[in-house]
């Protein structure tokens, strides 16, 4: 590369730097590659604070610990209709209004407090848009599938033994554990 | 040695490696005869071929699922229960190996070597005389030619070998085989074995007899085999050779022999007959890749390409002396075809017994109940009758409800125990019907050349009256033991997801009106033997394979007699 080109490419570089800012929410891409939704960097990042709400990091691991987030992106991709994955991606930005409604702010900002209102308000189903209830009831059970089939949990919670060896069919229930 | 015609002939050419051809593969091999096995797709080595048999839940990627395009351009497999990420590599797509429907069937096929017998559900039961005697008693399709003394021999050749674990239960209509131990049942199970053997009369609910290594023999570990490890993930392959498929046993033992010639990749197109010898000399086969067009030679022949592919091979089988498929005369090749009804089930809950579980592995079964409905007369509106499974166990629970630090420590509490939930699941017979039948579409072919298989099978007014009567015969079982919340559901699946496809090349003793003869060899052509589903006469409510085992290796052995006498 010539002395010239580089001073171009530093130029077109910092330039780009300069106007980041303004535009980073749009631009950012989503960490893994999707073939079917259209997610952000800002989606992701609302998904996986939302993943986090539902199963906090406390002095275990968290549903971002074992990637629930981006295991959720993943299986409204590749293994969800069209019509769920179009639900999924207007839930996720009508869910964004929700707050917005709410707290003035996106979800992104709110406190620990004010996410747990805007969780609980859902769950209490009334007056729910229908596709925000679709987008966090989806959610919620891809990150508690996440959460329970990861290595964390099948080795230090619930042990998945893949060679179990003998069946008992017939045992006392507290010498079942 | 180059190729030539000498090259391409053996003493015995099988075709189709699955649950039926590696006996007949093992059989010949055994007694010493050359034996070409033509398979259709790749080899599957057993543990080396088995990709996913290792895998933690959390390393597939999907946990298990399909992916949505998948299922939507294959709509047929993804009916099946086992179609799952883990062994879909194992199964048939639709999108590979079309064929037509004129009435909804589906076709669920595993086309490698070792074909279905690598996903089985591996239940095992004999047939009786209550069996055999089916269809003379009460009218339908043509008497067997068999009965129960001829193949129990042979039911108890392969069982030794397969390893298939059971109770002797002294049923007359369900008999006792060489059983490995049983696996338990569970405290609901037992009770249930109990009220019903109190409260109704002829009705037995037993340990589920299945093809797994609970103790395994010398025969075993010749085989390189070991004990079932109660993993339940069958469909993947077992790295412990835990239940029979062919992969593990069958093939590997054929091979030794140093008589086998496995080839893979081989479609076959047809059985060639030569009118002037007046017999069938070989088989045309398409290799899979090249597209070429190879001819095989044997003076004895076995179909086992799993049931309904028999058909179409032999269909197409055509020749001056037999213009409509091979030992054709009678036209009714194709035609009586049937299968299972796996449409009803039923389901509830269960207080009792709130103190005691099961534990350890995963079961690779459940309970059964062998057919008790017009068993020693006619009783009922509807003919024959249906077996069924009895399954009872508790699942632990860990509440999901909420979010945030309440719903994880819920996560990560010891689960409670939910109630005892209690489950059966239909085993029909189906009435063989010149209705129910197979044909060649008469212009779309494969890729390979061979016309696609037409299927026009579907349920008939027997059916639904029996499925009316296993829901209530079960109400009436399940409310007498006290389970609560019955629920009953028909999923009106259509015929073939039960995977258990029969008939078309029917068994029977008259050549007008059937195609094989007791020995299963064509009645006009005697050195071509059919001894997969393809042969049944009638279904009655058994899991079918051991049946074709124990077929395949009464006809074998009487193929390699007749061979040495010159009389084939």
């Amino acid at each position: 590369m010539n002395r010239r080109s580089t001073l171009k490419t530093l130029l077109i570089i910092s330039t780009g730097a300069a106007l980041l800012p303004s535009c980073l929410p749009d631009e950012k891409k989503s960490s893994i590659s999707l073939k079917n939704i259209k997610i952000n960097g800002k989606d992701e990042e609302l998904l996986s604070d939302l993943s986090e709400t539902i199963i906090p990091k406390t002095n275990t691991p968290g549903a971002k610990d074992v990637s629930a987030h981006l295991f959720t992106l993943m299986m409204i991709d590749y293994c969800y209709a069209p019509a769920d994955q179009d639900k999924f991606v207007k839930g996720l930005k009508e869910f964004e209004d929700f707050s917005k409604k709410k707290f003035d702010k996106s979800f992104l900002r709110c406190f620990a407090s004010e996410r747990a209102e805007i969780l609980k308000s859902i769950e209490s189903k009334k007056d729910i848009p229908e596709n925000v209830a679709f987008f966090y009831n989806t959610t919620k059970r891809l990150v508690l599938q996440a959460f329970t089939k990861s290595k964390y949990y099948l080795t230090k919670v619930q042990v998945y033994e893949l060679v179990p060896g003998k069946f008992y069919g017939c045992v006392p229930v507290k010498k079942a554990s | 040695m180059g190729d030539t015609k000498q090259a391409r002939t053996f003493d015995a050419i099988v075709i189709g490696s699955g649950m039926s051809g590696g006996w007949a593969a093992k059989e010949f091999c055994e007694k010493g005869l050359e034996t070409l096995v033509l398979e259709r797709g790749r080899d599957v080595k057993h543990i080396k071929d088995y990709p996913t048999t290792n895998m933690m839940p959390w390393e597939f990627k999907h946990r298990g699922e399909i992916p949505y395009d998948i299922r939507e351009a294959n709509p047929v497999i993804s009916r099946c229960y086992a179609f799952r990420e883990d062994a879909m590599h194992f199964f048939v797509k639709d999108t590979e190996h079309p064929y037509i429907q004129d009435k909804p069937f589906d076709w669920i096929r595993g086309y490698q070597v070792g074909g279905k017998s690598i996903m089985w559900a591996r239940q095992t039961q004999r047939w009786s005389d209550f069996d055999f005697e089916g269809p003379a008693r009460d009218g339908f399709a043509v008497d067997w030619p068999i009965r129960y003394k001829d193949i129990a021999p042979w039911y108890s050749y392969v069982e030794k070998f397969a390893g298939i674990s059971g109770n002797k239960d002294g049923l007359p209509n369900l008999p006792d085989g060489e059983f490995l131990p049983p696996l338990e049942l569970t405290c609901v199970e037992n009770y249930f074995k109990e009220i019903v053997a109190k409260n109704f009369k002829g009705r037995d609910v037993i340990y589920g007899r299945c093809a797994h290594l609970t103790e395994p023999k010398q025969i075993h570990i010749d085989q390189g085999r070991g004990q079932c490890q109660n993993r339940d993930l069958c469909q993947r392959g077992c790295p412990f050779g835990g239940y029979f498929n062919a992969n593990a046993t069958t093939i590997p033992w054929a091979l030794k022999t140093g008589n086998m010639t496995l080839r893979p990749f081989s479609v076959v197109h047809s059985i060639i007959y030569d009118d002037a010898k007046g017999k069938a000399v070989g088989v045309q086969v398409i290799d899979a890749n090249t597209k070429e067009s190879i001819e095989y030679y044997a003076p004895v022949i076995f179909v086992n390409a799993g049931a309904y592919n028999t058909n179409l091979i032999l269909l197409n089988s055509k020749s001056k002396r037999f213009p409509n498929g091979l030992g054709n005369d009678n036209g009714i090749l194709g035609k009586y075809a049937a299968f299972h009804n796996y449409r009803a089930e039923i389901s509830a809950k269960y207080d009792g017994f709130p103190d005691t579980t099961s534990k350890g592995g995963r079961r690779p079964t459940s309970a059964y109940m062998p057919r008790f409905r017009n068993l020693y007369k006619q009783e009922t509106d509807f003919l024959r009758g249906y077996a069924l499974t009895f399954s009872a166990r508790r699942w632990p629970n860990n509440d999901t409800n909420g979010f945030g630090q309440n719903l994880k420590e819920n996560l990560l509490a010891e689960p409670t125990l939910g109630p005892w939930y209690v489950g059966s699941q239909m085993m029909g017979e189906t009435i063989p019907k010149e209705t129910n039948f197979l044909s060649l579409d008469a212009d779309k072919k494969d890729d390979w050349g061979v016309p696609l298989l037409k299927i026009n099978i579907d349920y008939d007014d027997n059916d639904e009256k029996m499925i009316k009567d296993f829901f209530e015969q079960m109400t009436e079982m399940y409310t007498k033991a006290g389970f609560t919340d019955i629920k009953t559901s028909d999923s009106k699946q259509a015929p073939g997801l039960d995977i258990h496809h029969m008939g078309g090349v029917r068994m029977g003793k008259d050549p007008k009106t059937s195609m094989l003869n007791k020995w299963h060899q064509f009645h006009n052509c005697s050195n071509v033997f059919v001894t997969d589903g393809a042969c049944m006469t009638s279904t009655s409510t058994q899991n079918p394979s051991l049946t074709f085992m124990a077929m395949t290796a009464r006809a074998a052995n009487y193929a390699v007699e007749q061979l040495k006498k010159g009389e084939i």
